[in-house]
């Protein structure tokens, strides 16, 4: 059973320079307990993808499409409704704890203010299931952990109390954004360990640009180019089978796999390239991919690519 | 090291205004202390009598040696011997004493009020930034604070004060009154209070809703604000816990202009109001070329400032966690 | 160049605020500039005292008979000529210093001690005191006002330079072995003009205000006319308040002082929306 269905997401802002098509169009599906990895280059759409479901973009934004959560539309949810599930129902999960995590305030008060919110605990239960959810990210003497700043953790602690703050209300879908993005090795491979371990039985939508953690976290990958996506699949598959050439080219330009990098660079999202959008980066381009834009095509169960080398 | 920058900064501060008091009298061309030897051109409209006139030479001590003299300057300043006035013909510390309460009283309120007011309009114009209320607030709170305070203040008094009565127009309390009680004497300096406090308060108020809304719309921008959101947390919660507490911080870095400002303030608005605080005093000194009552007053409102430093980094400490643990 | 210049006006164009404000100090300029030929009499030219306004003289006369429209024609020069030459010294200094504290560290660091005490020393209150003990003259007035605004300006430049230094492009100009000197002229002064655009403005209106402050107080020049000596005059005469007499006498040079201070204010505020793009920046 489907979770969270997104369907003809398209995700506009405007700017000085033109319209910016951060997304355009995106359908997708989280299932109950899934554990999907969303997986693209640094501005190609992730975040924003992440953000329009939970709502938090500029209102300047133009959003059409549906995200159909638990049978209800929440493109269509008043504010007021909305805020009832952010934190509670989905938690997302931002990128850079450093700046994430409010200066001023101690982290468990963080924590403790969204469980007061939305499990209706008065502030010294709330503040005990602060210090509860802290040990449960295997934050060391959470008690005394609980009334420090966010200035006195570390790097990877940050991103735990993060973590932390996000599962707080123990919401249904999580979404994680880049949660490994600038730490280093050792507490990159806890921090993984930690998110497969705390989102089980729970959806997540996992955001980064990091295939190789993507991999050991998600059951299925999706990739995205240039505000669409261009690959799904089993994890597995991907790695084995990768079908579309910039899933290709973004495997071969991993460390372990010999560094070779897709050449060109990726293409603004205000002034997208016709019909393919890689086919300027692709060497197996066609006439047919600069005129015409390939669909999505399922070629076996569970495995969808947009590009006509298949078609 | 912050600890010691500050320190540094106040105790030069406090040297270079002693030194400027010290020197201001012995370097200016036209020899001020010309009324003192008396030297019929100056412009002295007091006449001394020899007694104060001898007060005055021990103080300055002219025919001493320079060094000599900033020596006694100081050593006198630590006793509390601020000089003599020449028109109160009495100590300068006991003139300046009774009028300095006046002046806490006066600018106290009107700070308490202006800096709740200006933060609280400031935030809330960051928070509608584009809307209409932000709009308005702006051009209205800009406009305002264009009239100079002794304007809106000689204003206030036609329009309040005269035309309607509803306000005294001078003084602290009304003259030679009897309270019966406590509780009226309260009112009635109140009473008195109120103009010229809303004047200093309308008068400064732009400076701190700018630097307020500024400094809320770079917090507003930042992505502890979009995980304040994440939460489902209300807009104007996340605006008083967590927007507010980091925007208030660049502020209060900003006290020491801030109060200079409002200490200007007090100057022109005592002495439209004949509000018989400190500046009054100033005013009165350099009409009357009382120039050791000047000093004095001078000093007191230096010290003022400098106090007002101090309570603004005990705020930053109280503040920003992240000082106290450096 | 061109070009930020062209996109700078056009993005000035749309700030209501910024057009208002020029516009009304377009208006004081142009009468400061023809106060000859705009005023009916010689302002110092003595008629009879404490004239209500009449078809001679429009707002009445003053306590020793002098025109007040005129005196108030001829008070915008002078309250503008002390605002511009005050701020455009004091930025000047301002923005040569901030530029050297800011691209050399340990000056910069001692020199910004004295910058703060500059800055703790209350403005207004100080120049009061040296205004009594100097003789008042317009060029005494501007000394002071010099004196105590370079440092806002210094301040601002200096921590602009601080975060331009260290820009890439700044290294790459300083390995292909160009002098410090003309690292701060080539690449770092046209990068701090805007602000320095701003601060001025900014200053100019605290200019204003000072110098209508002391001549309120009659710590100004008494040989020139200016509005808050005007105003200064009127406060000190007995009736001022239970007469009519505040209508014409105080009211219009207080609203001139006004005017001036907004539409700095306005400018300067629509200029600093457009130089400093953290403000402009929104959620995303």
């Amino acid at each position: 059973m489907s979770l969270l269905t997104i369907t003809h997401l398209k995700v506009h802002f405007p700017t000085q320079d033109g319209m910016v098509k951060a997304i355009d169009t995106i359908d997708l599906e989280i299932a109950n307990s899934e554990r999907l990895g969303l997986i693209g280059e640094t501005g190609c759409g992730k975040t924003v993808l992440g953000m329009s479901i939970i709502r938090l973009l500029q209102p300047s934004t133009k959003i059409e499409g549906e995200i159909w959560y638990k049978g209800k539309d929440l493109l269509k949810l008043s504010e007021g409704e909305m805020r009832k599930i952010r934190g509670k129902e989905i938690a997302m999960i931002l990128q850079n704890p450093t700046t994430s995590l409010n200066p001023v305030l101690k982290v468990g008060d963080q924590i403790a203010e969204a469980i007061q919110l939305h499990q209706g605990l008065d502030k010294r239960a709330a503040r005990e299931k602060a210090v509860e959810m802290l040990e449960s990210v295997k934050i060391p003497s959470p008690d005394k952990r609980a009334n420090e700043y966010p200035h006195e953790f570390s790097g990877g602690m940050k991103e735990r109390a993060m973590i932390a703050m996000g599962l707080a209300c123990n919401p249904s879908l999580i979404i994680a954004d880049e949660p490994t993005k600038g730490l280093d090795v050792t507490i990159k491979m806890q921090i993984v360990k930690l998110l497969k371990e705390v989102s089980r039985r729970k959806s997540m939508l996992f955001i980064t640009h990091d295939l190789g953690v993507a991999t050991q976290i998600c059951d299925n990958i999706a990739v995205m180019y240039a505000g669409e996506l261009v690959e799904y699949a089993k994890t597995e598959d991907v790695f084995k089978n990768p079908l579309h050439p910039y899933t290709q080219g973004f495997l071969n330009s991993l460390p372990n796999m010999g560094l070779k990098p897709i050449r060109g660079m990726s293409p603004s999202l205000i002034d997208l390239p016709s019909g393919c959008r890689f086919h300027p980066r692709c060497d197996h381009a066609s006439a047919k991919c600069t005129i015409e834009h390939p669909p999505m095509v399922e070629i076996e169960k569970g495995h969808s690519v947009r590009c006509f080398l298949y078609t | 090291m912050h600890k010691i920058t500050k320190i540094a900064t106040y105790g030069i501060i406090i040297f270079v205004i002693l030194s400027f008091n010290f020197f201001l009298p012995r370097i200016m061309p036209g020899d001020p202390f010309a009324f003192l030897t008396g030297d019929p051109s100056t412009d002295m409209p007091v006449v001394l009598d020899a007694g104060i006139k001898a007060k005055l030479l021990s103080y300055y001590g002219l025919d001493k040696p320079l060094s000599m003299q900033y020596y006694d300057y100081i050593a006198n300043i630590l006793h509390g011997d601020l000089g003599w006035s020449i028109y109160y013909n009495a100590p300068v510390w006991d003139v300046l004493r009774g009028s300095l309460k006046w002046t806490l009283l006066l600018v106290g309120t009107s700070t308490v009020i202006y800096m709740a007011s200006g933060i609280m309009l400031g935030a809330v114009s960051a928070w509608k930034k584009g809307k209409r209320v932000d709009a308005g607030l702006l051009t209205f709170i800009l406009s305002l604070s264009s009239f100079p305070s002794f304007f809106l203040g000689l204003l206030f008094i036609i329009l309040f004060g005269v035309d309607l009565g509803l306000f005294p127009i001078s003084g602290a309390r009304t003259p030679f009154m009897d309270y019966s009680t406590s509780f009226e004497e309260i009112i009635d300096i109140l009473h008195h209070l109120l103009l010229p406090a809303a004047t200093l308060v309308i008068a400064h108020i732009g400076g701190i809703y700018l630097l307020t809304r500024n400094s809320m719309l770079n917090v507003l921008g930042e992505d502890y604000i979009l995980t304040a959101r994440a939460k489902g947390l209300r807009e104007g919660y996340i605006m008083r816990r967590h927007a507010l507490k980091n925007a208030l911080l660049p502020i209060s870095t900003m006290i020491a202009l801030i109060a200079g400002f409002m200490i200007t303030g007090t100057i022109l608005v005592e002495t439209v109001f004949a509000y018989p605080g400190v500046g009054r005093l100033l005013y009165e000194a350099v009409l009357v070329r009382d120039y050791p009552l000047l000093q004095g007053a001078f000093m007191i409102i230096t010290l003022l400032i400098i106090a007002a430093n101090l309570a603004a980094d005990m705020i930053y400490v109280y503040l920003d966690p992240r000082v106290k643990h450096k | 160049m061109i070009e930020d210049t062209i996109a700078f006006l056009k993005g000035y164009k749309n700030s209501v605020i910024g057009l208002v404000g020029l516009g009304i100090l377009i208006f004081f300029v142009v009468v400061a500039i023809f106060a000859p030929y705009i005023a009916p009499y010689d302002p110092h030219e003595m008629y009879k005292p404490v004239r209500h306004p009449n078809s001679d003289h429009l707002l009445g006369t003053n306590h020793i008979g002098q025109d007040i429209l005129s005196e108030l024609i001829y008070g915008t020069r002078v309250s503008l000529f002390i605002a511009f030459i005050s701020s455009i010294i004091a930025s000047y200094i301002g923005t040569s210093l901030g530029l050297i504290a800011g691209y050399f560290e340990k000056f910069g660091f001692f020199f910004m001690r004295i910058v703060d005490g500059f800055l703790a020393i209350p403005r207004l209150p100080l120049i009061i005191v040296i205004a009594a003990f100097m003789r008042p003259s317009i060029w005494n007035l501007i000394f002071i006002f010099v004196f105590f605004g370079w440092p806002f300006t210094a301040r601002i430049i200096r921590s602009e330079v601080l975060s331009l230094r260290n820009r890439p492009y700044v290294d790459a100009v300083r390995m292909l072995g160009a002098g410090n000197f003309y690292i701060l002229c080539r690449h770092i002064l046209p990068n701090v003009i805007p602000l320095v655009v701003v601060q001025l403005i900014m200053e100019a209106s605290h200019v204003v205000l000072a110098e209508a402050s002391l001549s309120f107080l009659g710590l100004g020049d008494p040989t020139t006319k200016s509005w808050g000596m005007i105003l200064h005059y009127a406060f000190e005469y007995p009736t001022i308040f239970i007469s009519d007499l505040w209508k014409w006498w105080m009211l219009p040079a207080g609203l001139c002082i006004t005017f001036t201070i907004l539409s700095l204010t306005f400018i300067g505020y629509a200029l600093e929306d457009l130089v400093n793009p953290r403000l402009r920046r929104e959620i995303l």
